[in-house]
């Protein structure tokens, strides 16, 4: 059976006998390369005999090209001199450059004479024939005028393979049926299919490459705990990388020489915040005085650096004097220096969560905390005593990995009254701040943080999620 | 947080309980522990208990824990007839002096009271800026009265580990000590120092102790000084220490102190009341305990305390400096009483809360792209600032070259991804959504955070229109009609490089990569790639950004 092209080649054939590939390509517009290949699968199938020659051609070179489109310049010389002599200078003004091989040529093909700088005309109009001829089909060309153009660098030899095709017996093809390669729309609405067979594919080979579009893994990890915070009750807030260190530190009754204020902690902007409320600052210098016994510094408050916690944008929540019943969570980067590795990286993804309502107890903050890693997929969770400057009593969670065993998740506690104080807040009130990453690591099994955030498509393409909130019921 | 190692079986005898339960009763007291070696333990402590920095304070703790003893220990006080003389000394004004009685230096002891001093070096004395301790052989002290005054850095005395006199400058230049504490209370040529008043150095605070009165196994008496920045951390510290050994059988020496207003001898053995109310306490805990209740509990967190008609009258032992207001009342009480026992109180059914828009924007277009055949990309915020155009952030403090500034566009971003991926299938199809941070008058830091999009496609050929097709109809399912005006934009080619605007609104760029950029990237294929604002996305899109 034989392919639609086959059959259009091997009709043409039964009709000529002999070719070659190049007037096949011709007469049946189709590409050379198309023609090559159907003659040896005709061949194959025993349908044709391939006679395979290396022959010398000829093919223009880009000065070659330009010579035919422009002219050569022994005609370009004749055509100036308009029939009148003239002098070497006049000529090159309009020449240029191809006036010396102008007159090389010319002399030698006996158009002019050269005397006294003098240049007289011995023609009165010339075509370089034999030439033009060759270089416009160099395959028709004068042999004498093709080794001229060689060595003038206007042509230049190239060896080509010619393909001859014959046909090895009139062998009676099956039914000059057509094939069907694509079914096409036209095919369908035209009926042609019904003569026609449809030619099979090799439905066992596999297939080429195909991007597919596909959510990240880590990406749609957050968005879950999104989901569970909202399920808990819970409404986003957000706020920005750049922060003063007033609602980073500060606010969070984190005294001024505190270990974690050091340089080597968090970024710094080297760069100072344009304003912040008076009354504020006002508060937060008296809560650091009497509890702290120092100097508070409202320059160091006003520096900017990037939040190292998004316990910041609780602060920042907390400026704002919030009526309670209040329910928020925030997810986010944060940053600090560190060195890179396999499990520390100096950005990385917290969610920090603030309840203000009446007679909210460190009871209830045990429970919401509990629900909220329960529902994340961490069904075992214990209570560590803690401590942290703005919560009192402070507590760790701890959850349990399959494989790894107890592993801390989570720093809580309920604000102390200092802190709602300077603010104006008069409900007790709960918080915590979650590293997401590690917890991310655990349960896609990652045993490298960065490749949370792989620039390897690769890794992406074969990455699977494997979360999480909902998936364990 | 700090930590401490232990010889393993001391403690335990002296604690007399199992492994299993030290490692419990030392999680109740925000401990963890950590086996170095079969006979050593390693102990982390939190920053607010530096007491439990001496195996002595945490069998002070433990002992309260299991009720084995209550409250306050009494300690036994003497009169030592030691005098510590203040002279003015404005770079590290504060000196105070103890002297501690048979502390029987002998084997772990001398490396746990060395180690004692270390850490509260670093924690209490914010690496001897505020706090420095000096501890010497009372036995090799030769002076009744003991000088704190300043001295020429010219003075020669034998720093402790040296066999030659050297001078304070020498020791300041010479010395490891020297070169890490040196600059601290150094000033116009003259260093703190603790001097007998025949003229020998004991010490010069907080860089290093004099030979002469190094402690050695054996050693039996003590002299203590401790200089500092602020009183009260002085005051506290060395109550700490004094306490802490008291605890091991040693007897507190009193010292008179001369030149301090306020202070006649030290250690200062400070207590102070803290009161509390019981239905404070309760209600912030989530609890009922009787006042009854309470005390004991504070008893057993070896605090006194009494209780009468609804108050508690706490009276802070000289060991502690954590307990400030009743919030910390409170969970003295919740700790010694053990969190596992406080039951987390019953859910209560609660209603949905709320996304913001920009959440429910961005779940909508990231299945929007996925559906529209794009990988999703997460990179990091930090980029070298290099790549960067425009505005942006840098820190004053980068841990390294790679890390250098926070990204103002998604499209550095990208195009460092493609460029880390040509060796990949093509083509490559990618999209990010995540926040860039940009430069903005009009708030208080100057900065902001604007959540933005990005697509890209990279390929052996790309087209505008390969990424314009599906963008476009991505942007029209979410309720826009985008339209483009040509452009020029960094880092796009002119004249394929168009603005997407919805009204007059603009809410986007596209285009494709000038050369000059891929090259900057090290890219060896052509890029496409599109930014879209998503906080003018937020104002142009109506009805489609609830959830």
């Amino acid at each position: 059976m034989l392919s639609e092209t086959e059959l259009k080649v091997y009709n043409e054939l039964r009709k000529r006998k002999v070719a070659t590939a190049e007037e096949l390509s011709n007469v049946l517009n189709l590409p050379l390369s198309t023609v090559s290949s159907v003659v040896y699968l005709l061949k194959q199938k025993g349908l044709a005999e391939v006679d395979e020659r290396e022959i010398e051609t000829y093919e223009l070179t880009p000065e070659g090209k330009e010579r035919l489109e422009k002219g050569l310049p022994e005609e370009l010389l004749i055509s100036a001199l308009q029939g009148r002599p003239a002098s070497v200078q006049e000529l090159r003004e309009k020449l240029g450059n191809d006036l010396e091989i102008a007159l090389m040529w010319a002399k030698r093909k006996k158009l002019v004479e050269i005397s006294n700088g003098l240049v007289r005309p011995l023609v009165s109009s010339y075509v370089a024939e034999d030439e033009r001829k060759a270089l416009a089909d160099p395959s028709k060309g004068d042999p004498d005028a093709l080794k001229v153009l060689v060595s003038r660098g206007l042509l230049r030899k190239k060896r080509v393979k010619e393909i001859t095709v014959s046909l090895t017996e009139e062998m009676e093809v099956a039914e000059p049926q057509q094939v069907i390669t694509v079914l096409t729309s036209d095919i369908i609405k035209s009926g042609a299919w019904k003569n026609a067979k449809i030619r099979p594919f090799n439905v066992e080979a596999f297939p080429r490459f195909f991007p597919l579009g596909k959510k990240h893994f880590f990406r749609e990890f957050l968005e879950r705990i999104r989901d569970v915070m909202r399920s808990l009750g819970f409404s986003e807030v957000s706020g920005d990388y750049v922060e003063m260190e007033l609602y980073n530190f500060d606010l969070l009754f984190q005294p001024q020489d505190h270990p974690a204020r050091e340089i080597h902690d968090s970024f710094t902007l080297g760069l100072k915040a344009r304003s912040a409320p008076g009354d504020l600052l006002e508060r937060v210098r008296r809560m650091h005085e009497e509890s702290w016994k120092y100097r508070w510094n409202q320059e160091i408050a006003l520096r900017l650096m990037l939040r190292s916690q998004t316990t910041a944008v609780t602060a920042r929540i907390l400026a704002t004097k919030p009526e309670p019943p209040v329910r928020v969570f925030t997810i986010g980067k944060v940053f600090r220096p560190d060195t890179i590795d396999a499990t520390h990286l100096i950005e990385f993804h917290q969610l920090d969560g603030l309840v203000i309502e009446e007679g909210y107890s460190f009871r209830d903050l045990l429970s919401d905390l509990k629900e909220i890693f329960y529902r994340m997929g961490v069904k075992e969770v214990k209570f560590k005593p803690a401590y942290f400057p703005f919560t009192e009593p402070s507590v760790e969670v701890y959850g349990r990995i399959e494989g790894l065993g107890w592993v801390e998740m989570c720093g809580a506690g309920m604000l102390r009254d200092e802190i709602l104080r300077a603010v104006d807040v008069s409900t007790q009130a709960g918080a915590w701040g979650i590293g997401l990453d590690r917890l991310a690591m655990f349960f896609n099994h990652l045993n490298d943080i960065r490749l949370l955030y792989s620039y390897e498509v690769e890794f992406l393409r074969r990455a699977r999620g494997s979360l999480n909130a909902d998936d364990s019921g | 947080m700090p930590t401490i190692v232990v010889n393993k079986w001391d403690l335990l005898s002296s604690l007399k309980v199992s492994e299993g339960e030290l490692e419990d009763l030392l999680f109740n007291l925000k401990s963890e522990t950590k086996e170095v070696d079969p006979d050593h333990l390693e102990i982390e402590i939190n920053n607010d208990r530096p007491d439990l920095l001496h195996p002595f304070g945490i069998k002070r703790a433990v002992d309260g824990l299991l009720e084995r003893a209550l409250g306050e220990p009494k300690y036994e006080v003497v009169e030592s007839g030691y005098t510590l003389r203040v002279h003015q000394v404005p770079s590290r004004p504060y000196a105070l002096a103890a002297v501690v009685y048979d502390v029987k230096l002998s084997g772990e002891r001398l490396n746990e009271l060395i180690q004692f001093q270390e850490k509260l070096h670093v924690t209490v004395g914010r690496k001897r800026t505020k706090v420095a301790i000096g501890l010497h052989d009372l036995s090799k002290v030769t002076s009744k009265v003991i000088e704190y005054k300043e001295v020429p850095l010219s003075t020669k005395f034998v720093p402790l580990n040296q066999k030659e006199e050297m001078t304070v400058s020498d020791v300041l230049e010479r010395t490891d000590q020297g070169r890490a504490y040196g600059r601290i209370s150094v000033r116009d040529g003259k260093s703190p120092a603790i001097i007998e008043d025949n003229g020998s150095i004991l010490s010069v605070p907080p860089i290093i102790n004099a030979e002469k009165t190094r402690l050695e196994e054996g050693t039996k008496d003590l002299f203590v000084d401790v200089t500092g920045t602020s009183f009260e951390a002085v005051s506290f510290t060395l109550d700490l220490i004094v306490a802490t050994l008291a605890e091991g059988g040693s007897r507190i020496g009193l010292v008179k102190v001369e030149g301090l207003s306020g202070v006649a001898r030290s250690p200062v053995l400070r207590r102070y009341n803290v009161r509390a109310e019981t239905e404070y306490v309760n209600r912030r805990l989530g609890t009922s305990f009787s006042e009854d209740e309470m005390v004991r509990l504070l008893r057993m967190a070896r605090m006194e305390a009494t209780a009468s008609k609804g108050i508690i009258e706490v009276t802070v032992p000289p060991y502690r400096a954590d307990v400030l207001a009743q919030s910390d009342v409170a969970e003295e009480i919740a700790q010694v009483y053990g969190y596992r026992r406080l039951e987390p109180s019953k859910q209560r059914f609660r209603r949905p809360g709320s996304f913001l828009p920009i959440t429910s924007l961005t779940r909508a277009l990231r299945d929007l792209s996925v559906g529209a055949g794009f990988l999703e990309i997460y990179t990091f915020a930090f980029i070298r600032k290099e790549y960067l155009w425009g505005d942006f952030v840098t820190v004053a403090n980068p841990v390294t070259e790679e890390y250098t500034a926070i990204r103002n566009s998604l499209m550095p971003s990208a195009l460092l991804f493609l460029s880390r991926n040509q060796n990949a299938r093509m083509p490559v199809k990618v999209f990010e959504v995540n926040d860039v941070v940009v430069k903005d008058e009009t708030t208080d830091t100057g900065y902001r955070n604007v959540p933005r999009a990005i697509y890209a496609i990279m390929d052996y050929q790309v087209s505008y229109e390969q990424l314009q097709a599906p963008l476009h109809a991505i942007l029209e399912d979410l309720g826009l009609r985008p339209v483009y005006k040509e452009t020029s934009a960094e880092p796009l080619i002119e004249g394929r490089a168009a603005q997407i605007y919805s009204g007059d609104k603009v809410i986007g760029v596209i285009g494709e990569v000038r050369p000059e950029f891929l090259e900057k990237f090290d890219l060896r294929f052509p890029v496409v790639l599109a930014e879209i604002y998503l906080d003018s996305l937020l104002t142009a899109s109506r009805g489609n950004s609830s959830s």
